[in-house]
């Protein structure tokens, strides 16, 4: 029941998105036909119109589509005229998830790792050096970041390439740079809460039970301290797999971060729509999934709509 | 606990299933064949860098340089360009143009072939040209056909295609029909828009220009990949004509639109041509042998909105002009080699009499003293006694901002005229200009072909860029004439003087003419570099 109400709320909440979406987009002021080459005449631009059903009135074109939005047809992309939405989330999502989930397995694996000893070891030297690395991840910037990466590792050291798309030699760079403020979050995150756990008296009962310091740490610190971390990670991880604009860009990427960004610049209304949409379908139905994870982690947490 | 692992062990195994998915796989690691390439049998494959996903590799939807790049080297039209970049038959052998000039009669030649082996025929193109001009088709660039008779009609939905004045007469004759002769419709013909294409291939497949995967076309190259937004590569077309003088075996066309990652990746020698370079890389380059400036066909300028006070007054515009110092503003601000520009047209239009730049000369001179008396005089014209505040609009970016600061500064110092500045994201500033509602605004207008029409027809009254306000019948009579004349002494001399009508009205000052630059790797030779478009790489060859 519960799942069926949540998957019920899922396509509401998709269906909202996608409506204020397409209002606010169509307030944007200016014209997907503009361009630099502006010598359009007037009857060649209403062809052009006419070809993506511009010409409509909007509710007509709203209808239009939501139509095909139920058919799981984004429509034709305005800017890149001989290829579909579908067609470029297709192509560009496998590199987008790939890198993502090569930073979210580098950011998860060493900020926990950091947090964890960071509140270990709290307020002594290994403490302070956790937290100095987790600040610096935070306050350098990937645009930063990155072409320092380049720099050392692909122009001076020549151990890996400059940039491009092809092997996973590619993605390394690119995934650090990608990795590092996510890592430093969790660091932090992880720590605090882990600090927390650490002073409830379940932990000094686990003590006091005479249970090995690996044992408590694991089974009784993380599992309990991990749970705000989980939470933040939906969001996170939904941002990382469907691309990022600078380290696409500067790691020329062939990913779909760039679209989010150029199709509102190029008023390209149904990429805008498209890769709105898409976000959001991944985000909601993550959102569901670490829902269901905090029931295997938690298991005091039920899934019942009613919260009882 | 073991749970959480489970989780985390998926997320593993998902991504080892996404390792799958990077592309090729089996590409080259950068670099590593560099060093067993054989000096006398060296590997004819070079790799330059395009910069952006082309957004349509189709010759009747392209209208931006880079599809245009690579249209280029997989099509060729009834004309194409000679290593000067003059115009000279292509996929035709002979025309033959009747005695009013109205009618041309193209002879393809017997050797050309789709990529797929098969001929082009006069079929093709007339289908080709047919499908640019139908409504339904949506092209931007149908319009330049509308020299052709009874184009104009099909394309808005009033004449019908057999209306259309192109004509295949048999598979190898195809006639077409002007409205009016045209002096430069050679030049014309070398534009992608005039490109056939294989009329079995695109009724057949509506996406057929969407992939690589079954791409047929008729140029020295074809194109035999497109990674999206990562590559496009190209390999010599073996079913090509003139195949003999094609060196190159194979060239990737990356997609790489981060100066600081492309320049490096030249560095690096993963690229062996950039295009479209930093001003810091360009002063430190300037000196190198890979380094090479091409005039671009273009013009930049601010246009003055002669509807909006003070810019109604001619005076007062000229002052503006007059006042800018386009030598300091290129050499300390720019700093790409572009060249100061005193009037519309740029160099690069070839005249019986040289080039139409040098032969027109400059309209105006950079004077101070002058420019403040025209400003007094124009203001005491209106009746003014304070200039009315002058807003200088300019779309968003860092080399426009750069600019316009100091033509800020360059107008206080020798005017003594305080402008703000403004600035406005592209679309919504296309949008303002559009609806003349600014008072001084930046552009720029590069040629799509080589001919000063081009250039001049942007301030025509019912042109849809003329965004100044400005009408000027004199004007709109010159360039009418110029169209229709016959003998191309005339012909530029009417041109001449709408350029001078023009210039002498200023709805516009023109700041500078473009400069293209680019690093080249210098084992790549013979790489053909034309005024208006990228450089071309039919002859290029690579010695090292």
């Amino acid at each position: 029941m519960y799942i069926v109400k949540r998957f019920v709320t899922m396509l509401l909440t998709i269906w909202v998105i996608a409506s204020l979406t397409f209002i606010i987009m169509k307030f944007i002021p200016g014209d997907p036909f503009a361009s630099d080459a502006d010598v359009l005449p007037e009857h060649v631009l209403d062809n052009m119109r006419a070809k993506y059903h511009l010409d409509e009135p909007i509710p007509v074109q709203y209808v239009l589509y939501l139509k095909s939005l139920v058919m799981f047809d984004l429509g034709p992309s305005i800017q890149s005229e001989t290829r579909s939405v579908n067609s470029i989330i297709a192509s560009g999502f496998p590199a987008s998830a790939t890198l993502g989930i090569q930073a979210i397995i580098v950011a998860v694996v060493f900020g926990l790792l950091l947090g964890i000893i960071a509140a270990l070891y709290h307020n002594r030297l290994l403490d302070y050096i956790s937290m100095v690395i987790a600040i610096i991840g935070i306050s350098v910037p990937s645009f930063i970041l990155a072409p320092l990466l380049i720099n050392y590792f692909a122009v001076k050291w020549g151990m890996l390439p400059v940039a491009s798309w092809g092997s996973f030699q590619h993605s390394i760079l690119p995934s650090i740079a990608l990795a590092t403020t996510p890592l430093a979050v969790i660091a932090r995150f992880m720590r605090s809460s882990m600090i927390e756990v650490m002073n409830q008296n379940y932990m000094k009962t686990a003590d006091a039970k005479g249970l090995s310091s690996f044992k408590i740490v694991f089974n009784h610190g993380i599992r309990n301290a991990i749970l705000p971390v989980v939470s933040f990670m939906g969001p996170l991880f939904v941002s990382l797999i469907t691309g990022t604009f600078v380290i696409e860009k500067i790691f020329a990427i062939p990913g779909i971060g760039k679209y989010f960004v150029d199709s509102i610049f190029n008023r390209d209304y149904p990429v805008i729509m498209g890769t709105t949409v898409f976000f959001s379908v991944i985000l909601v139905v993550t959102l569901f999934l670490i829902d269901i994870s905090y029931r295997f982690i938690d298991p005091r947490i039920k899934l019942t709509s009613k919260g009882d | 606990m073991k749970k959480w692992f489970i989780i985390f062990i998926t997320i593993i195994t998902v991504s080892a299933a996404l390792v799958g998915c990077y592309g090729g796989g089996a590409e080259q690691s950068s670099g590593s064949d560099k060093g067993d390439s054989d000096s006398k049998n060296v590997k004819q494959e070079i790799t330059v860098n395009a910069m952006t996903e082309p957004p349509a590799i189709d010759p009747a939807m392209a209208t931006d340089t880079t599809s245009g790049w690579v249209l280029d080297h997989i099509f060729e039209g009834l004309y194409t360009r000679d290593k000067d970049g003059e115009p000279t038959l292509g996929a035709a052998e002979k025309v033959d143009v009747s005695d009013d000039g109205k009618t041309y009669t193209f002879k393809l030649r017997d050797d050309a072939k789709w990529s797929d082996g098969s001929p082009v025929t006069a079929q093709d193109f007339e289908y080709a040209w047919k499908r640019v001009l139908n409504p339904d088709t949506g092209s931007a660039f149908a319009f330049y056909m509308y020299y052709i008779k009874g184009a104009e009609d099909y394309n808005k939905g009033k004449g019908s295609a057999d209306k259309v004045g192109v004509k295949a007469l048999d598979e190898r004759t195809f006639q077409v029909e002007l409205n009016a002769p045209i002096g430069y419709f050679d030049s014309l013909l070398t534009l992608w828009t005039f490109y056939p294409v294989q009329k079995s291939l695109v009724e057949d497949n509506k996406n057929w220009a969407a992939e690589a995967d079954g791409y047929v076309s008729n140029g020295p190259f074809k194109m035999t990949e497109w990674k999206h937004d990562s590559e496009v590569i190209i390999e010599k077309n073996d079913e090509y004509y003139d195949k003999k003088a094609v060196n190159l075996k194979k060239v990737t066309f990356k997609l790489v639109n981060e100066a600081t990652t492309y320049y490096q990746m030249f560095k690096t020698g993963d690229l062996d041509l950039i295009m479209t370079l930093p001003s810091d890389v360009i002063q430190s380059e300037k000196d190198s042998k890979e380094y090479k400036e091409v005039p671009y066909y273009g013009t930049y300028m601010y246009m003055f909105n002669v509807e909006k006070e003070p810019f109604t007054n001619k005076k007062i515009r000229k002052a503006f002009a007059m006042s800018i110092d386009r030598d300091a503003l290129t050499k300390n601000v720019t700093m790409g080699g572009e060249t100061p520009a005193y009037g519309m047209v740029p160099s690069g239009a070839n005249t019986p009499n040289g080039d139409f730049r040098e032969e027109g000369g400059d309209y105006f001179k950079e004077d101070a003293e002058k420019a403040k008396e025209l400003l007094k005089e124009g203001m005491k014209e209106e009746g003014w006694d304070e200039l009315p505040q002058v807003t200088l609009t300019y779309n968003t970016s860092e080399e426009h901002k750069k600019i316009a600061e100091a033509v800020q500064e360059m107008l206080k110092k020798n005017l003594d005229v305080s402008v703000k500045l403004n600035n406005q994201e592209w679309g919504t500033y296309l949008d303002t200009t559009k609806q003349h509602n600014y008072q001084m605004a930046r552009m720029g207008w590069i040629g799509v072909f080589v001919d000063p029409v081009v250039n001049l027809d942007y301030y025509l009254g019912d042109s849809p860029n003329n965004r100044t306000g400005w009408v000027d019948k004199k004007f709109d009579d010159l360039m009418e004439k110029s169209k229709v004349e016959q003998d191309q002494d005339k012909r530029y001399e009417l041109l001449h003087q709408a350029e001078e009508r023009l210039m002498d009205e200023m709805p516009f000052m023109p700041v500078y003419f473009y400069m293209n630059n680019y690093l080249a790797n210098t084992d790549v030779k013979d790489i053909a570099y034309f005024v208006n478009r990228y450089p071309y790489l039919k002859w290029a060859k690579k010695t090292n």
